[in-house]
């Protein structure tokens, strides 16, 4: 019976112990939005529960350990005891009841991240390799940065244009895949200003997954609809130049995820200073880069493959041919 | 035990099964073709299957008593038979997984699909089965040259079969417009006939070892050969038993 | 062949074959491309064929294994070039990137892999069979360790030859992590970056490769650890002289062979980055790796097969008398419910992978949206198997926790039929909860709430097992030689994992933890918990009855307590960056979360780990030679295989025995579990 004593207290110290260690680490990032509070509610029950679970096998474990560890010369063997049917029913039913309770809780937990507000304000993402891209359907302007207003529920309709990516922004809690072909939609209440928070891609897309993060900024709604009007302001004035459309096509299809601007190395040939170049082809020989190749290698990326990019795959995009002509008149400029 | 039963009662058995199999097929072929209702076409696959996996392939005898010595032959036997049907259970789930992948891509509509052929192929099969259980039933009582003829009729309805299937079939659908890379329909219906034709192939394989060792006197006394051939071929026949109604009867046909 | 083979002439053979492969490989790269590029799959890819079948032929001569990874080579070239010229006379494109292009390297590694099961000779007596020979039913081995480099029957050797097999893939795969650790250590990228390239990945892709092969080979040496512990024990522990089906037996061994080269195979062949899940559309995009990757999971899956139809028959068909099922020893149970998974589940993984092979080869858009295809379907596919197959690791390992932990307190089993029916629990209720893995896939939303029933449902039968060892514990007169050590870190160990799982079987936590380092930590804790403790207290305790002598105990005790405090710092560090953020599988990490000193840490908890699994390994080998000597009941045991001497005899039990007690009856003066039932003349 003493033996019983002693480990019911220790239980209960080391249950307390480890709850307090594990909060005090601060164990989730800044909660940021309106699904994480119940989200966090949760988990912290549950850190309650695996606490007191753990130190309840625990310590009676190291207790038996040290207390009825054989002594030295002892040969004999233990008392014979084959087991108990009242505790082991006792330890089938407590845990079912809470492991129902648990799922129970986790329905109404559920229901609560998903709670929907009519009034919530849509954003088209699409996710490609390796970037996003924002679209705002109300205001008819596309970014590559998730702009938010503080406090008023945005309904996420996503797509992907290649493979399976997945919305994360770890301060907003809620993830959700982007499967090619069809739309899946996440519903987020910004509730905290910030300017630091990235949407990073949290299933794995291939060469450049980890770097597939966007920013995801959080403002005020006044500094909200100020950045639309700006967005709108810029983007009909770079639609009256091939350029400037051209630049908004490779921002809008994340072709700079691959092919840097700047001469730097990446997954694809850099664009600096590419217009009229000599390109070594893979298997010998050269190209110059003149409109009629770059039109080919935007339409069919495979036709000719610069040498040392064997081994990457570009997409084929259904590009019109203004539109591509467009691309190349951005690229021109980059020199 | 089934080779103490007397062979002529167990013969006539292997008729009225395949007499009752028959009428199924011709029911479920009039069902589909008249008020199409998935629950019956289910229904019917259900209880040709159970007919064939009890009578054909007597999964009974997983239970029957071996007594003796486990290095008898009877009790090997009976092991190899254990292990035989683990491994049927096992395949079930390969096209087990087919029939989801069928089902979630095309739900209640199939392949447009030549329906004289299919009924055709189907009948083949199902006759084969019949010869099988009749050349099974033959070396267990130790009729070697009824055993040699049946086994050599399935085995050339089984070629028939693979060849309507694979050299017919295939030829025809893809004349439509059906090709594996057609859409879900072409993949759907080349993956799961490619699959079960491969399984055909193996069973013609066993079905000419055991007819070629056959016709030298080598299952005269000791035949769980034999069966196990046999159960493999009325497997492969129950698995087109859940597939054709799957590929040619089940919902409405898409061009 | 008298000649003298030894490990110095193979690794001679190995550098000097190596080398000349590469340079043959160079040489046809360069003739199909006109570049000499030293870097290229195809010199790799050479080398590495070349190098391990030489290895082979310098330690063992040609026959056995070496005469399979011959007929191996040279096959797939064979196969390779007869789709060549086919390709060749419709006029498609010859040759790759990769030499041959990818339906000749699928064909070809396809052929290879069947011919060397015909090479090594397991086909032998199936082919004598079908051609109406006959064949004894045993065949006598070679002396020494020569046999385990041929194909023999006895389950003993297969046992070893899957143990030592599944080691020397744990060192690969642990090999790969330590690599891809290193380059975690810190922020940025260190070595494996954008500029450099080998095997035509440049560093990143080269990090997702060694990433995804770490995780497949690592699941593959798992299942063929089990394979070995189940190999070697259950027949002992039935009574049965040998498996079922000693031929299938060798087959399922020897297939995962093959399967094991065309996995290292990816990663020269343009390797593959979609992790060991292996989505579509991303695996339908990535290189001819990818085919290899998915050949070999799928020929290892026959052994996997094969090896749980046989366990299952075995116990069925071939217990000793009296052995009822309630007087069967718990591992024997935990084997027979892993298996039971394994007959039928690994079969969805094969068809999944089999799916997008054939998507990649015929065009068949079964996965592909714009061709009517269903990219989620496959994740369905997939996690029918993937999921219960975490349960065919673990369930072994907890059968040897029960197994071994009576004997070292010296008390029975507490709740002896509980703990055997929690086994076959936790293997239906894992046929359940696949879906627990997509709920943030897109799938239908209404199946994410039932999915979270049926997963938490697992924690039941889990926890009587946890309940049980602590109430077998309790009271005890406890030993903690090795074995028994990684028995208690094993029990603690998989309670982290245990008690971290439920959080991500909630659907709105698992939103959050999905995906992450947290699933990551999580799983580890299972797996190590669940398997490798668990494998190395087996080893640990019944090494002696393999050869007869012990494992060295201080060395022991050395990796033990290096091991498992680097264990679970590695994992808890791991849970606490992806709670905080970090992604899963990211060759990199942003450093504004500030995760650089918990990754360093984790680095250097992972070097410990791997040099307390190299002190294990020196031991294991040198003990082999130079153990203690230890013939008798060496953990004074009850179980049968204990009361004879070690090392076992080919046979088994010379005289068969008879079960008349309770099988962990410590404690219960007079009790027998066995009795030997004396010869009565003539054969038994």
């Amino acid at each position: 019976m003493r033996h019983f004593v002693i480990v019911g207290i220790l239980v209960i110290a080391l249950a307390v112990l480890t709850y307090v260690g594990l909060n005090s680490a601060g164990l989730m990032p800044v909660p940021a939005s309106a699904q994480a509070a119940p989200i966090d509610w949760l988990w912290d029950l549950q850190v309650k529960a695996m606490s007191f679970l753990f130190a309840l096998i625990v310590v009676p474990m190291l207790y038996s350990l040290l207390v009825f560890r054989r002594k030295k010369g002892d040969t004999s063997d233990a008392a014979h005891v084959e087991g108990n049917t009242t505790l082991e029913v006792v330890w089938t039913v407590i845990p079912l009841v809470m492991v129902l309770g648990m799922a129970y809780i986790g329905a109404q937990n559920l229901g609560e991240t998903r709670r929907v507000d009519p009034d919530a304000m849509v954003v088209n993402v699409t996710g490609f390799q390796w970037g996003w891209s924002f679209e705002y359907p109300d205001y008819g302007i596309t970014s590559k940065e998730l702009y938010l207003p503080v406090n008023k529920q945005v309904l996420l309709k996503m797509t992907s244009r290649d493979v399976i990516h997945s919305f994360w922004v770890p301060e907003f809690r809620v993830k959700q895949d982007l499967v090619p072909g069809r739309v899946t939609e996440l519903r987020i209440t910004p509730t905290m200003l910030g300017d630091t928070y990235k949407v990073r891609c949290s299933e794995i897309c291939g060469t450049s997954h980890a770097y597939m993060e966007n920013p995801v900024i959080v403002v005020e709604k006044v500094a909200f609809d100020a950045w639309v009007s700006e967005q709108q302001a810029l983007a009909a004035q770079a639609g009256q130049t091939p350029e400037g459309r051209g630049l908004a096509l490779v921002t809008a299809n994340g072709c700079r995820a691959c092919h840097s601007i700047d001469g730097s190395a990446g997954v694809g040939p850099t664009w600096f200073q590419l217009a009229g170049s000599e390109v070594p082809l893979s298997g010998g020989g050269t190209v110059v880069a003149d409109d009629a190749y770059l039109l080919e290698s935007i339409l069919q990326p495979q036709a000719k493959i610069v040498a040392g990019f064997e081994a990457q795959q570009m997409p084929v995009y259904n590009f019109t041919e203004e539109q591509v002509a467009d691309i190349i008149a951005y690229i021109k400029t980059l020199k | 035990m089934a080779h103490k039963q007397d062979k002529a009662s167990m013969l006539t058995q292997g008729v009225f099964i395949f007499v009752y199999l028959a009428i199924l097929t011709v029911l479920e072929f009039l069902v589909a073709a008249s008020f199409n209702s998935t629950a019956v076409l289910i229904a019917v696959a259900f209880v040709k299957g159970a007919l064939v996996v009890y009578y054909y392939m007597h999964v009974y005898k997983l239970s029957a008593d071996h007594e003796g010595e486990h290095d008898s032959y009877e009790y090997k036997s009976g092991t190899n038979r254990l292990g035989l049907w683990l491994f049927l259970i096992s395949d079930a789930f390969v096209f087990g997984g087919l029939l989801v992948m069928r089902m979630n891509l095309l739900g209640l509509t199939r392949p447009n699909l030549n329906q004289f052929l299919g009924l055709a192929v189907t009948s083949v099969l199902l006759i084969s089965s019949f010869f099988m259980n009749r050349g099974e039933t033959m070396i267990a009582h130790g009729d070697r040259k009824g055993f040699l003829n049946n086994t050599l009729i399935t085995f050339l309805l089984g070629l028939g079969f693979l060849i309507g299937v694979v050299f017919v079939e295939w030829r025809l659908a893809a004349h439509e417009g059906l090709t594996p890379s057609s859409g879900p329909a072409g993949a759907a219906f080349y993956m799961m006939t490619g699959m079960h034709a491969f399984h055909v192939l193996t069973g013609l394989v066993f079905l000419a070892i055991v007819w070629i060792n056959g016709r030298r006197g080598l299952y005269d006394e000791k035949h769980y050969p034999v069966e196990a051939a046999a159960v493999y071929w009325h497997f492969v026949d129950v698995v087109w038993i859940v597939f054709y109604p799957a590929l040619y009867l089940v919902g409405t046909a898409i061009v | 062949m008298k000649r003298k083979y030894t490990v110095g002439s193979g690794l001679l053979f190995l550098l000097v074959a190596g080398v000349v492969g590469y340079f043959i490989g160079l040489g046809i790269d360069a003739l199909i491309m006109k570049n000499v590029r030293w870097t290229a799959p195809v010199p790799s890819a050479f080398s590495l064929l070349f190098a391990f079948t030489a290895f082979f032929f310098g330690v063992y001569g040609y026959r056995g294994i070496t005469r399979g990874l011959v007929y191996q080579v040279v096959w797939t070239l064979i196969g390779g070039f007869i789709v060549t010229g086919i390709r060749a006379a419709m006029g498609l494109s010859v040759f790759g990137g990769f030499f041959f292009t990818e339906p000749a390297w699928v064909f070809g590694a396809l052929v290879g892999a069947v011919a060397f099961l015909f090479g090594v000779g397991v086909m032998d007596d199936w082919v004598k069979w079908a051609r109406g020979m006959d064949t004894p039913d045993h065949h006598e081995d070679e002396p020494g360790w020569e046999k385990f480099l041929g194909v023999s029957l006895d389950h003993k050797v297969i046992g070893i030859q899957y143990t030592v097999t599944a080691l020397f893939l744990i060192s690969v795969g642990g090999t790969f992590a330590l690599i891809f650790r290193t380059e975690l250590a810190a922020s940025g990228l260190q070595f494996l970056n954008v500029g450099m390239n080998l095997f035509g990945q440049n560093g990143p892709q080269l990090y997702n490769t060694l990433m995804s092969l770490h995780g497949m080979i690592m699941i593959v040496s798992i299942l063929l650890g089990i394979s070995g512990i189940i190999n070697y024990a259950v027949p002992l522990l039935v009574g049965a002289h040998d498996m079922a089906f000693p031929r299938m037996n060798a087959f399922a061994y020897w297939v995962s062979v093959p399967a094991a080269v065309l996995l290292l195979m990816s990663l020269v062949l343009g390797g593959f980055d979609t992790g060991w899940t292996g989505y579509p559309p991303l695996s339908v995009k990535a290189p001819v790796g990818q085919q290899m990757f998915f050949l070999g999971v799928f020929i290892a899956g026959w052994s996997s097969i094969l090896g749980a139809l046989n366990v299952i028959a075995t116990v069925v068909r071939m217990r000793a008398k009296g052995m009822t099922a309630m007087r069967m020893p718990i591992l024997v149970w935990a084997s027979v419910a892993t298996s039971i998974i394994a007959l039928t589940a690994t079969q969805l993984i094969g068809l999944s992978f089999q799916l997008v092979m054939f998507q990649r080869l015929f065009g068949m858009g079964f996965f592909d949206p714009a061709k009517g295809g269903n990219p989620v379907l496959f994740q369905h596919l997939f996690w029918f198997y993937s999921h219960p197959a975490v349960y065919v690791f673990v369930l072994p390992g907890l059968g040897v926790i029960s197994e071994l932990l009576p004997v070292f307190v010296r008390k029975p089993l507490f709740g002896y039929r509980w703990v055997a029916m929690s086994s076959l629990g936790i293997a239906l209720v894992g046929f359940l909860v696949w879906a627990h893995h997509m709920f943030t896939s897109g799938m239908n939303e209404y199946l994410r709430v039932p999915f979270m029933y049926s997963t938490l449902l697992v924690a039941v039968p889990t926890g009587v097992k946890f309940f049980s060892w602590v109430a077998t514990i309790w009271g005890g007169k406890i030993e903690t030689p090795t074995p028994m050590l990684f028995v208690l870190g094993a029990i603690v160990v998989f309670l982290m994992g245990g008690l971290s799982g439920p959080p991500n079987a909630t659907v709105s936590v698992d939103l959050h933890l999905h995906d992450t380092y947290f699933i990551v930590g999580h799983f580890h804790d299972t797996i190590f918990g669940g398997f490798v403790f668990p494998f190395f207290a087996a080893i640990y305790y019944w090494f002696p009855k393999a050869t007869g002598r012990r494992m060295n105990e201080f060395w022991g005790k050395v990796h033990f307590w290096l091991m498992t405090p680097s264990f679970l710092i590695l994992t808890f560090g791991m849970m606490r960056v992806g709670l905080l953020g970090m992604r899963r599988r990211i060759a990199d990490y942003d450093p504004a979360q500030g995760f650089d000193t918990t990754h360093l840490i984790l680095t250097i908890a992972a070097f410990a780990i791997a040099l307390s699994v190299l002190i294990f390994l020196i031991n294991f080998f040198h003990s082999i030679k130079h153990g203690e000597k230890a013939e008798g009941n060496v953990w004074n045991s009850r179980s049968p295989e204990w009361q004879v001497p070690s090392p076992m005899p080919a046979h088994n039990y010379e005289t068969p025995f008879e079960v008349v007690g309770e099988p962990y009856d410590y404690g219960l003066p007079g009790s027998k579990y066995i009795e030997f039932i004396p010869a009565q003349g003539g054969k038994h």
